[in-house]
């Protein structure tokens, strides 16, 4: 449709340039203009001045002219080049659609790599990189004090409040703890964590609040009137969003008129609901009873190093001369940044993730260009004779870049779609100790990352055949036709191609098999109870009503005795920490009725009931029975370990135990008589190797038992869950102001193991996504050698050669890569298995039913992939095979 | 200079004019501009170089296509011929002319009585 005819080039009409055609045409027009007035009679001189006279600037016509025409030639070359592209974009479609099989595995394969990496760096980003949603967030430091070993613990009051005063390094300082509490005065009681906190809290974190007011420094310190602050989904969901004059939350004995909102989103400590002054005046001077968290805003300037050695020397002179035990003195402190310590936990297993979903993107390379390069390689025909029909070869390459940029796309929206679906099932199954994962979201920039690296695979390799192309002269290639043999170069790059997807996908599979093996371990680890009968009680009495620890222990006694009146109930017991839950206390207590006489051990509280609804093994003596009440003689039970550890030898039976510190002032001085002795509990974890334990009468040392009102109740019939209802109506009945919280046991232990069964899941899911793409490019490479041997095969079958024979020729040579590629993979897990030392549990980096579970599944997978093609090699006509030349 | 005034092309009209010539058959533009002198009468005082940017103009929007040919006196010269579109825009234009004509002269031809 160009309306200028003939041959043309960039910028020329013709073939000639612009000005030339416009300069001709004016001249034409001045010539016969003179000749027309020569013919009316003008001398010829006067006849061309009066020619130019008559046209008006020649300068000008001839400029607007030439502009005019090359704007017009722009436009075409413009639209000429759309229609290129749109014809180039038609043949790329076309031609991927004569090659399903291709098209589907390289889309599949970026988009599989693509989605992955996107989907867990999200994760990463979304968890552990992004900043706290805090003013100035790096400037939040977590502070500890460091304990004999090493380690870190929580702080003294006494200690605190030396830090507070004399720091130079900090411009606020907080301590606070927090525990889960019933709070009455909503709209129904509940159980919500509370935290106390000193005056500088809300100054360290710089957050406004949503309606009211905050704490000030007037709400702090000594009988000043109780305030509180809840959070803001406490207020839309408990106080129903109102005004906040009326409201009175009775919490740990007070009534507390709320005078403000914290800003939606605020969270900190995790999961409170509640904030309330701390109580200054009843904390222990002690330097030895660590009970406090702390959190610091940096002073302008100070960098955290700074801060430390400031804190480190000054923890230092507080605590020398203090007469504490020196055993539980700070040794130092240990800091950390607000962030380092919150996601610090999942970040181990995070970056595994992150290196593994690293490995699907190079095993997803790796297998996109061999098939690329088998792709290319069967192309070079074709290529060959548009060349020598005289296609030039930028417009080939551009051809070639065209469709490996619509594979390139259409693998990018795979891997957009699978990130999504990924993140997605991420946020349902991830564990809730993940911190941030609710604010996860598939991250832009990381998409743009992985999809710029499937683009340069696809072009590196994609357009490799172009390169070849202009190397080989096409008649060359011509003459060679399908018979291109595979020796040489190519051949090798193929081999390493398929080698290396096998290392890495082994790697993979290796990986997942060892963290799936260790968390089988750790489930089939006796944790020294049985949980399947078991349902659990949580209950947080108020602490107005129920003035003394006896009262409280007094109705749990109460309660105990109604649940076990109830059908369907075997046995009750109180217990003030669940089996692998987590949070017990763990300090010095003392023995033989001798206070500088100590051990180390859990503090528990219990009832008979309780050893026997979770099936504790009895070794020794007796537990708890009716026995023992709040006025009998004062008993115990310790655990096996316990026993061993400090009367080796001898009969633990009538030795006495004290709870030390742990215990408050009235019963520290008492000695409980040890009465039997029950074998291992794992009370930290299911990981954890158990710890020597006491446990003592909750009726005798209540003063525990007015914070974990926690009760287990034994099933008769075997589903802890179907005893929910029976016992929430028995709470009603005794007293309806208690938030019924019933968990059967069975689930409380799964939930333990979250972070590890989810790292199971996605390390088990990215093996298998691996192993997939491994066997799909051995498939594709080994069709494509076939392909290309298809002559050979035909000979020597002509020449009687047995069709498994030739099979075994096919499956031989891949199978021999394939070989190699595992030697290698192993290699790899045996050298780099220190990495993934640290989330194994029972398992060594080197398990050989890992190791060769995942080799033989890779091998298998591959025998699979290249049977397929082998099996094809053979089942066509030699005949017919031959002439096919 | 003749004696008599020549009036003022009206904006656009050239356009016309040019279609118009053309619609008879392919011509260079020394023709157009001879053919259009001659058939108005040198009515309109128009620059001969003005008809060079106008051809170009038309061509550039597909109304004419151009070529270099023999011309008849066996040099060669640029010829133009009108393409459909230049045909059926030729139609619109008449057609417009025309009712706009009309409708002038209703209006200024009223107000003369």
């Amino acid at each position: 449709m160009s309306s200028l005819e003939g041959p043309r080039e960039k910028g020329r009409v013709f073939g000639l340039d612009v000005r030339e055609d416009v300069d001709r045409e004016i001249r034409t027009h001045l010539e016969m203009r003179a000749r027309e007035l020569e013919e009316a009679g003008w001398e010829p001189a006067a006849a061309r001045e009066e020619a130019r006279r008559l046209f008006g600037s020649v300068e000008e016509v001839s400029r607007t002219c030439r502009d005019i025409t090359r704007s017009q030639m722009r436009a075409e070359r413009r639209s000429g080049m759309l229609e290129a592209l749109w014809q180039d974009a038609k043949y790329g479609f076309r031609t991927l659609l004569k090659a399903p099989e291709f098209a589907l595995v390289a889309t599949l394969t970026l988009g599989l790599g693509i989605g992955a990496n996107t989907a867990i760096f999200s994760v990463v980003d979304g968890v552990l990189l992004e900043p706290l949603p805090y003013q100035d967030p790096g400037a939040l430091v977590w502070l500890q004090e460091r304990n004999t070993r090493g380690g870190g613990m929580s702080v003294a009051w006494a200690n605190f409040q030396d830090w507070h005063r004399e720091n130079e390094s900090f411009q606020g300082l907080t301590a606070f703890y927090s525990s889960s509490t019933t709070i009455l005065g909503g709209e129904e009681p509940v159980t919500r964590t509370v935290a106390f906190m000193t005056e500088d809290f809300w100054s360290v974190f710089r957050v406004p609040p949503a309606q009211g007011r905050l704490t000030l420094a007037a709400d702090h310190g000594n009988d000043r009137p109780p305030v509180a602050v809840v959070s803001h989904r406490f207020w839309q969901n408990v106080l129903g969003g109102g005004p906040l004059d009326a409201v009175l939350l009775e919490v740990a004995g007070d009534r507390h008129p709320v005078v403000g909102v914290a800003p939606p989103g605020f969270d900190f400590p995790s999961g409170t609901d509640v904030w309330i002054p701390l109580s200054e005046e009843s904390q222990s001077a002690s330097r030895s009873s660590h009970n406090f968290n702390v959190v610091g805003r940096l002073a302008d300037g100070v960098e955290l190093e700074r801060a430390h050695a400031e804190m480190e020397t000054l923890t230092l002179q507080l605590v020398e001369g203090s007469d504490d035990d020196p055993d539980f003195l700070a040794t130092g402190v240990v800091t950390a940044t607000l962030q380092d310590r919150l996601v610090g936990g999942s970040r181990r297993a995070l970056y595994l993730l992150l290196g593994a979903a690293g490995l699907v993107l190079l095993v997803a390379c790796t297998n996109l260009a061999s098939t690329l390069l088998a792709r290319g390689a069967t192309r070079t025909r074709e290529l060959a004779v548009r060349a020598s029909l005289g296609a030039p070869r930028g417009r080939i390459i551009r051809q070639l870049l065209t469709e490996n940029v619509i594979l390139a796309g259409a693998g990018a929206l795979v891997g957009v779609g699978f990130a999504a679906a990924v993140v997605r099932v991420l946020k349902r199954l991830g564990p809730a100790s993940v911190p941030r994962l609710d604010q996860v979201s598939v991250d832009a920039s990381v998409l743009a990352f992985a999809g710029a690296i499937a683009l340069l695979t696809v072009l590196a390799f994609g357009l490799l055949p172009a390169r070849r192309l202009s190397r080989t002269d096409f008649t060359a290639a011509l003459r060679e036709g399908d018979r291109g043999n595979a020796t040489g170069g190519r051949s090798l790059t193929w081999r390493l191609l398929v080698g290396g997807e096998v290392a890495l996908a082994l790697l993979l599979l290796a990986g997942s098999g060892l963290v799936v093996r260790s968390f089988q371990q750790l489930l089939q680890e006796d944790a020294g109870f049985h949980a399947a009968d078991v349902t659990t009680l949580t209950v947080s009495l108020s602490q107005l009503r129920y003035e003394t620890p006896a009262d409280h222990a007094a109705w749990y006694r109460e309660y105990i005795q109604a649940a076990e009146a109830l059908p369907g109930v075997e046995r009750a017991g109180f217990i003030s920490a669940f089996p692998v839950q987590g949070f017990v206390p763990n300090g010095r207590l003392e023995l033989d009725n001798d206070p500088d006489k100590h051990a180390v051990g859990l503090y528990l509280l219990a009832s008979g009931g309780a050893f026997e609804a979770l099936d504790i093994p009895l070794l020794q003596g007796r537990t708890f029975d009716d026995r023992d009440g709040p006025d009998g003689l004062h008993v115990a039970v310790v655990s096996r370990s316990f026993a061993e550890t400090y009367w080796p030898g001898e009969d633990p039976i009538g030795k006495t135990v004290s709870g030390g510190g742990m215990d408050n002032f009235w019963n520290q001085d008492v000695y409980s008589t040890v009465i039997g002795v029950v074998d291992e509990v794992r009370f930290q974890s299911l990981e954890r190797e158990p710890e020597p334990t006491v446990y003592f009468h909750y009726l005798q040392r209540p003063f525990r038992a007015r914070w974990s009102g926690r009760m287990v109740v034994e099933a008769a019939s075997g589903d802890p869950a179907a005893l929910t209802p029976a016992l929430r109506s028995t709470l009603q009945r005794l007293d309806p102001d208690v938030p019924p919280r019933i968990e059967p046991l069975p689930g409380l232990v799964q939930d333990s193991v979250a972070p590890q069964r989810f790292t199971v899941l996605l390390l088990g899911g990215f093996a298998l996504l691996s192993l997939f793409l491994a066997a799909a490019g051995i498939y594709s490479v080994v069709s494509y050698q076939v392909a290309q041997r298809t002559r050979e095969m035909g000979i020597r079958l002509a020449l009687g050669g047995e069709p498994s024979a030739v099979r075994g020729l096919v499956m031989k040579e891949a199978m021999a890569v394939v070989g190699v590629g595992l030697a290698a993979g192993l290699a790899g897990v045996i050298l780099g298995g220190s990495v993934i030392r640290a989330l194994l549990y029972g398992v060594e980096p080197s398990d050989p039913v890992s190791l060769g579970g995942a080799a033989l599944l890779l091998a298998g997978a591959a025998l699979a992939a290249s049977w397929v093609p082998a099996l094809r090699s053979t089942r066509v006509d030699p005949v017919i095979t031959m002439r096919a030349e | 200079m003749s004696s008599q005034t020549p009036m003022e092309l009206l904006k656009g009209t050239l356009d016309v004019l040019i279609l118009k010539t053309l619609s008879q058959g392919p011509l260079h533009g020394y023709g157009v501009s001879r053919w259009l002198r001659e058939t108005t009468r040198e009515a309109f005082q128009v620059e001969e170089g003005a008809l060079y940017p106008a051809l170009r103009r038309l061509e550039k929007r597909g109304f004419l296509t151009s070529r270099w040919e023999e011309s008849e006196t066996g040099r060669q010269a640029k010829f133009y011929r009108l393409t459909t579109a230049g045909e059926a825009e030729l139609a619109r234009s008449v057609q417009s002319w025309h009712d706009y004509v009309e409708v002038m002269g209703r209006v200024l031809g009223g107000a003369r009585t």
